[in-house]
C-alpha cells in the first residue's frame, strides 16, 4: 500500500486543529455561528491534503441539494427521475473519472487488443482524491432517500453543507445516513463531560488500534509477505495473510472509533462500523459486523431496489452477486477487488443455499458448533484476503498456492520477529471478537474496574507517545 | 417517529428502523480516570526521555525525514551552493566551517545510501537554480544507481500543507525530546532484535544510528561511534556484511565475477551530463568531490571499481572539476571510526581542507573551459 498523502488523524497536525476545533465549538457563540466554524473546519481538515479538491466537496453539496429540492417539488414521475440520474450521474461522474478513469482506459485497450485494434491508452496522471467514495455515497443516499420518499429534503443548506463534509468521518466513514446526521445539526450540541471524556478514550483506543497494533505489531509481517516476489514458505504466506487481516481490521476500525470519539468530543452521535467481524458465525453475520455503513448502505440503496429477495429464488442470488461485485470494485479500480467481492457473494449465496436447504439440527446451537462456523468463516474470509491486498491475479495465485504448500521452490521472507507479534495479535484480536461477539465496548466498559481502566488508558497512551506516530496514512483512504 | 432529515415534518414513507444514532456513555468516573492516565503517562514518558539521554540521545537531534530534506529543498533557488551525494558528503561535511572558510552555506541535500544521479536531475529540471552543485561521488552507489532514500524525491512532488505543518510541529518535540528518534522506536528495536533464526535465514544485518542532525541537515556521526567500542565494531560488522551479502557472485568454477559492461557506465556518465549540461547552461556548474574511507571499503571500491574505468571517465567526459582524497596529502590520514566516515572534529578539519582545494579547482575548469569556447 502506497503512502497517500497524509490529512491524518494520527498525526500531530491533527491535534492542533482538534484542540481548536474543540475550543471553539466550547465558546459561547450562537449555533449557528459554531456550525460554520464546524463547516470552515472541515475545509480545511480536507484541503490540508490537497486544497483544490475541495471544489469537488462543493460540487457535490450543491448538485445534491438542489437535485433534492427539485424531486421533492414535483410530481411528474419521469422529471424525478431526470433529477434522480442527474445526481448520480454527477457523483459517479466525478468517481468514475478520478478512481476509474484509467481503470476503464486500460480495460478498454486490452479489449481492443483482443479484437485485434491496437489501441495506445493516454498516460492517466490523475490523483485520486482521498475518501472520494465515501462522500460521494454519503451524498448520493440524501438524493435518494428524498427520491425513494423515505425522508424530505432538509431546509438548511448549511447542515447539508456540514452533513456531506463534516470532518470526523469525511475521508473513511463511517458513511452516514441524512436521517442520522442532519437531524442532530438542528439542535446546539455541546459534549457533556463524560461524553467529552469518553470521547478522548475512544481516540485513544482508535489510535492505539492503528498505530502500535496495525502499524507497528501486523505491517512489518504483511508488508513482507505481499512485498516479495515469487513462492513463499506455507508458514510465511499464512503469517503475511493472516497479519493483514488484522492489519486491515485494526487500521479502518481504528479509524472508524477515532472518528466516533471525535465527534463524540463536540456532542454528535456517530454509529458504529464494526461489531467484532472475526467472530462472525456465516457470512451475512459477517456482514452485518463489518464496515457496517457500507454494507447497510449496499443493502438500502443497491440490493433493495434492484429487486432484493422479493424477486424468486434466482434472482436472490443474481441480486446478492451483483451487490457484492460492485461492493468490491467500490474498494478499488482493480480487478482483483471485483473477485474479492465476487468471493463473498458466493459465500453469501453459498450460506443462503444451505439455510433453504438443510433442516436445522438441534446441535447447531452448541458452542462448539458455532466455534467451528466461526473458524470457518475467518478462514474463508482470509482467502478473500488474499485478493484484496495481492497487486495482481499472479501474486494472488502465487500466495494461495504458497499457503497450501503447492508453490515450487518456497522461500522464507520473514523472522521470528514478526511471526511472534503475529501470532500474539490476531490470537488475541479473534479471542477478543469471541468473547465481545454480543456485548457492546460501553458494556464493557461499564464493568471494568475503574483502575483497570485508567492502567490500560495509561498503557494506550504511553505506547503512542513512544512509537512517535505512525508510518502511514490509513488505508481507507485511498478508497 | 418518522425518519426525516427535516425537523420541521415527518417524512413521507419510511420502510426501515429507526436510524436516530445514540452513544451511551459508561458510568464511570471519568475526568479523575483521564487525569490519572494522562499523569501516568507524563511520568512513564520522563522515565523514557531519561533512559534515551543515558543512553547518548540529545534533543535537538532531527529526524532525517522527507519532509526535513523537502524543507532544505525549498531552499534551494539563484546562485545556491547544494551538496547532494550519499552518506560520505553528508556527515563529513561540515557547514559551519564551508561557511566560514568561503562565506556561503551550502544546502545540504545528501542522502544516506543514495546515488545522487535522480537528484541531479532534479536540480537540472529547476529552471529557477543556477548555482554550484557539489557531488559526494561513491562511485559504487553512482554506477550501481543503488537509491536508499527513494521515498524523498516522490514526497516533494506530493507535500500536503498538513505534512508540512507536521514537520514544523515535530521538529518544536525533537527540539525538547530525545527519544524521538528512528532507532529509539519499539518498532524498530524489536526489528533488530537478534532471535533464534528459522532453518536456512541468514541474521538480519541492518544499519544502526549513525548520525546526528541539525535542524538544517548540517550532520556529524554520532559520538558513540567514537565512544563505545562495541557499538562501533557492530557498525563495522555491518558494513562488511552488507558488501558480502552484495557483492556479485563468483561465476560456477570461483571466478571473478566479470567486471561492469562499459554500457552500464556509459549509460551513467551520459546521464550526469545531460543534467550538469542543463545546469552550466543556465550559468551554474557542478563539480565532484570524493571523502576517505578505508577498511573493508579500500578493497571493495578501489578494486571492484577502478578509478580509471570509473572516477577518471566520470570527471574527464562530463569536463568537471574534481578532487579526490587520494590525490591530496592534506586529505589524508584522517580518523575514520567505521571506515566509511569521519569523526566530528575530523569532520571539521576535512572540510577546512577541502573547500580551498575544491574551490581552486572549480576556477582553474571554469578558466580552461573559458579558454576552450
Amino acid at each position: 500500500m502506497g503512502e497517500s498523502r497524509r490529512v491524518l488523524f494520527n498525526s500531530l497536525t491533527f491535534v492542533v486543529f482538534f484542540a481548536i476545533v474543540v475550543a471553539l465549538h466550547s465558546a459561547p457563540l450562537p449555533w449557528r455561528v459554531k456550525k460554520f466554524n464546524l463547516l470552515i473546519a472541515s475545509y480545511l481538515f480536507y484541503a490540508a491534503w490537497n486544497p483544490p479538491f475541495v471544489i469537488l466537496l462543493w460540487i457535490s453539496t450543491a448538485v445534491d441539494w438542489q437535485v433534492a429540492r427539485w424531486i421533492h417539488r414535483s410530481t411528474d414521475a419521469g422529471r424525478r427521475r431526470f433529477f434522480l440520474i442527474l445526481s448520480m450521474a454527477t457523483n459517479l461522474g466525478i468517481l468514475g473519472y478520478f478512481k476509474y478513469g484509467e481503470f476503464l482506459l486500460q480495460n478498454f485497450s486490452t479489449l481492443m487488443e483482443s479484437i485485434g485494434i491496437t489501441y495506445q491508452a493516454p498516460e492517466w496522471n490523475i490523483i485520486l482524491p482521498i475518501g472520494i467514495s465515501f462522500y460521494t455515497f454519503q451524498t448520493m443516499a440524501y438524493s435518494l432517500d428524498v427520491y425513494l420518499k423515505r425522508s424530505e429534503p432538509t431546509k438548511s443548506l448549511l447542515d447539508f453543507s456540514l452533513f456531506v463534509t463534516f470532518f470526523p468521518q469525511l475521508v473513511a466513514g463511517p458513511i452516514v445516513r441524512p436521517t442520522q446526521l442532519i437531524p442532530q445539526f438542528a439542535e446546539p450540541k455541546t459534549a457533556t463531560a463524560p461524553q467529552f471524556y469518553w470521547g478522548l478514550g475512544l481516540i485513544t483506543i482508535g489510535l492505539f488500534e492503528k498505530i502500535v497494533l496495525a502499524d507497528s505489531l501486523l505491517a512489518p509481517a504483511a508488508d513482507a509477505v505481499f512485498g516479495a516476489n515469487g513462492s513463499l514458505a506455507a508458514l510465511d504466506a499464512w503469517t503475511g495473510v493472516l497479519a493483514f487481516s488484522g492489519q486491515i481490521f485494526f487500521d479502518f476500525s481504528g479509524y472508524s472509533t477515532i472518528a466516533i470519539g471525535t465527534a463524540l468530543c463536540l456532542g454528535f452521535a456517530l454509529p458504529n462500523n464494526f461489531l467484532y467481524p472475526y467472530a462472525a458465525i456465516g457470512f451475512s453475520d459477517f456482514w452485518r459486523r463489518w464496515h457496517i455503513s457500507l454494507s447497510t448502505w449496499l443493502r438500502d440503496y443497491l440490493y433493495i431496489p434492484i429487486g432484493g429477495n422479493k424477486k424468486g429464488s434466482a434472482r436472490t442470488y443474481v441480486n446478492l452477486m451483483i451487490t457484492m461485485l460492485l461492493g468490491g470494485l467500490w474498494h478499488g479500480a482493480s480487478w482483483t477487488f471485483v473477485v474479492w467481492g465476487g468471493l463473498h457473494g458466493l459465500y453469501l449465496g453459498a450460506e443462503r443455499l444451505l439455510r433453504e436447504n438443510v433442516p436445522a439440527q438441534e446441535w447447531f446451537k452448541s458452542l462448539w458448533f458455532k466455534i467451528a462456523m466461526g473458524l470457518v468463516t475467518y478462514f474463508l474470509v482470509n482467502i478473500t484476503w488474499v485478493f484484496f491486498r495481492s497487486q495482481s491475479f499472479d501474486q494472488a495465485k502465487t500466495m494461495l498456492g504458497s499457503m497450501f504448500g503447492l508453490a515450487p521452490e518456497p522461500q522464507k521472507v520473514i523472522y521470528l520477529n514478526e511471526i511472534i507479534p503475529t501470532v500474539i495479535v490476531i490470537g488475541a484480536m479473534v479471542t477478543t471478537h469471541w468473547l465481545l461477539r454480543l456485548r457492546s465496548m460501553e458494556d464493557v466498559i461499564a464493568v471494568t474496574p475503574k483502575w483497570l481502566i485508567g492502567v490500560i488508558w495509561a498503557i494506550m497512551l504511553f505506547s503512542l507517545v513512544i512509537t512517535q506516530g505512525s508510518d502511514s496514512a490509513f488505508i481507507y483512504f485511498q478508497f | 417517529m418518522p425518519s426525516s432529515t427535516s425537523n420541521s415534518k415527518p417524512s413521507l414513507a419510511r420502510p426501515f428502523d429507526d436510524e436516530i444514532v445514540r452513544r451511551p456513555v459508561p458510568t464511570r468516573p471519568w475526568k479523575g480516570l483521564a487525569l490519572t492516565a494522562l499523569a501516568a503517562t507524563i511520568v512513564l514518558t520522563f522515565g523514557w526521555e531519561l533512559y534515551w539521554r543515558a543512553h547518548d540521545h540529545i534533543p535537538g537531534d532531527f529526524k532525517n525525514t522527507p519532509a526535513l530534506w523537502a524543507q532544505e529543498r525549498r531552499k534551494v533557488e539563484g546562485d545556491a551552493t547544494v551538496l547532494i551525494g550519499s552518506s560520505r558528503i553528508f556527515f563529513d561535511t561540515d557547514l559551519d566551517v564551508w561557511e566560514e572558510a568561503i562565506g556561503v552555506r551550502p544546502i545540504q541535500l545528501a542522502l544516506e545510501g543514495t546515488s545522487p544521479e535522480p537528484f541531479l536531475a532534479n536540480l537540472a529540471a529547476d529552471e529557477g537554480f543556477r548555482g554550484t552543485v557539489i557531488v559526494g561521488v561513491a562511485v559504487p552507489l553512482l554506477f550501481t544507481g543503488y537509491v536508499y532514500r527513494d521515498d524523498v524525491l516522490k514526497y516533494v512532488g506530493t507535500e500536503s500543507p498538513s505534512q508540512r505543518i507536521d514537520n514544523v510541529l515535530s521538529m518544536q518535540l525533537e527540539k525538547v525530546f530525545a527519544f524521538l528518534d528512528e532507532q529509539t522506536r519499539p518498532k524498530r528495536m524489536w526489528f533488530l532484535t537478534a532471535l533464534p533464526l528459522r532453518k536456512g535465514m541468514e541474521q538480519r544485518v541492518d544499519v544502526r544510528k549513525l548520525e546526528v542532525l541539525k535542524a538544517d541537515r548540517n550532520t556529524e556521526i554520532w559520538s558513540r561511534l567514537m565512544e563505545d567500542e562495541a557499538y562501533r565494531d557492530l557498525a563495522k560488522y555491518v558494513w562488511a556484511e552488507f558488501l558480502r551479502r552484495q557483492a556479485p557472485p563468483p561465476g560456477p568454477n570461483g571466478e571473478p565475477p566479470p567486471p561492469m559492461p562499459d554500457e552500464a557506465i556509459n549509460a551513467v556518465i551520459l546521464n550526469m551530463k545531460a543534467s550538469i549540461n542543463k545546469i552550466r547552461a543556465r550559468g551554474g556548474d557542478v563539480a565532484f568531490v570524493r571523502m576517505p574511507y578505508e577498511g573493508v571499503y579500500t578493497a571493495a571500491e578501489d578494486q571492484g571499481f577502478p578509478r580509471e574505468r570509473f572516477w577518471d571517465r566520470l570527471v574527464a567526459e562530463t569536463d568537471s572539476a574534481s578532487v579526490t582524497w587520494h590525490d591530496y596529502r592534506e586529505l589524508q590520514g584522517y580518523y575514520l571510526p567505521e571506515w566509511s566516515h569521519l569523526a566530528p572534529r575530523e569532520a571539521e578539519r576535512y572540510t577546512r581542507a577541502l573547500v580551498p582545494i575544491l574551490y581552486e579547482q572549480i576556477e582553474k575548469k571554469e578558466a580552461e573551459r573559458g579558454a576552450n569556447e
